[in-house]
């Protein structure tokens, strides 16, 4: 029984160091990622987050997938002579040693048809896939609306 | 990252081509009173008869002696509709109490994936007095032909989008279309530009 319970511990050291160095050089960094609280039926939903890159490359945004969404895309909220309309990005560019934000009424990722109701506590999980190969688990926050958020003032 | 010019080429052309449904609010006239009032002629809302997210029958009648802000949108829209619709919620919670006659009216500009049961718990997320309307873009005199904008894809396949109007209609009790307020949205200015043109408004009757 302590034999056992001593691999499991060196087993989960292990692995607790592995993710510590592999945090600390990753080229890619994903925060504040998180899904507006939307109506119960929605269709459609919208995260926003921020992606910074680390390395002295340009690393490609490519793909984002998830087992509670049945697709996910890159979009950009574009406003022009008075018209609201949405262009799709397939991939999304993160510049060397820079970070590209998605924010309310900009870039965000629509996360098409939820499988389940995302409500306030759901911690669905995305994974996003880089050029570099890289690859992130992230768990996104659903959060309301902050309205006094800085990019819908002037 | 692909130019927006390819994307929207690409969009363009597979989409074969888009039902423009601009009327004639551009060339409305605008002075300095308010920035966005429509005066000395603005125009007369005609009969648009339509169903609201009860499934109640809604037209001029509903809007005669209300000031009504109008948003045109569709629940597919999760960036701009809900910055917007969460905007108009701030407003109308701080105008309410002094402003009785006051309503705020989302249309959509996608009626065949809105069925009334999306629209009512579309709006009611927002504020439980929302009204929520069918715009049947295609309808003579549906308030989208008579005051917004709508673009879609002719083909309406898988997950299509609708560019739509960003602006903020206002009609005053006489259901006159009497401004267009332009995003960015923010609740203080909106009640800023409310008071004006109420102020403007009612020393006109
Ligand atoms: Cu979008």
């Amino acid at each position: 029984m302590k034999k056992v319970s001593f691999i499991l511990f060196i087993l989960f050291f292990f692995s607790y160091i592995n993710n510590i160095s592999a945090e600390d050089h990753s080229k890619i960094e994903i925060t504040n990622l998180w899904i507006s609280e939307a109506p119960k039926n929605a269709s459609v939903l919208v995260a926003y987050a921020t992606f910074k890159n680390n390395s002295t490359l340009p690393i490609s945004l490519n793909n984002i997938s998830s087992l509670l969404f049945s697709s996910i895309e890159i979009h950009k909220t574009i406003i022009k002579d008075d018209i609201a309309s949405m262009e799709r990005f397939s991939t999304l560019e993160i510049p060397p040693k820079s970070s590209v934000e998605f924010l309310p009424g900009d870039y965000h990722l629509m996360l098409f048809n939820p499988k389940k109701p995302m409500i306030i506590g759901s911690a669905p999980e995305l994974l996003f896939t880089f050029s570099d190969g890289s690859k992130i688990y992230l768990e996104a926050k659903i959060k309301k609306r902050d309205i006094n958020n800085k990019s819908h003032h002037h | 990252m692909i130019p927006s010019m390819v994307v929207l080429a690409i969009l363009a052309t597979s989409a074969g081509f888009y039902i423009s449904l601009k009327q004639s609010q551009t060339k409305l006239e605008q002075n300095n009173i308010a920035e966005g009032l429509f005066w000395p002629n603005p125009k007369q809302l005609l009969e648009f008869n339509t169903t609201d997210n009860n499934g109640e029958l809604f037209g001029l009648k509903q809007i005669e002696e209300k000031w009504s802000f109008i948003f045109f949108g569709y629940t597919n829209c999760p960036d701009i509709c809900p910055i917007t619709m969460s905007v108009m919620a701030d407003t109308y919670k701080r105008i309410k109490n002094e402003y009785k006659n006051v309503q705020v009216i989302f249309v959509t500009v996608d009626p065949e994936r809105d069925d009334t049961e999306k629209l009512n718990s579309y709006v009611s997320f927002f504020d439980s007095q929302f009204i929520g309307l069918n715009g049947s873009p295609q309808i003579k005199n549906s308030l989208t032909k008579q005051i917004g904008v709508a673009f879609y894809h002719d083909d309406k396949k898988g997950n299509y989008l609708v560019d739509h109007s960003a602006s903020i209609f206002v009609i005053d009790p006489k259901m006159r279309l009497v401004s267009k307020l332009s995003p960015p949205h923010n609740s203080e200015e909106i009640i800023k530009k409310f008071k004006k043109i109420k102020r403007f408004i009612d020393e006109k009757s």
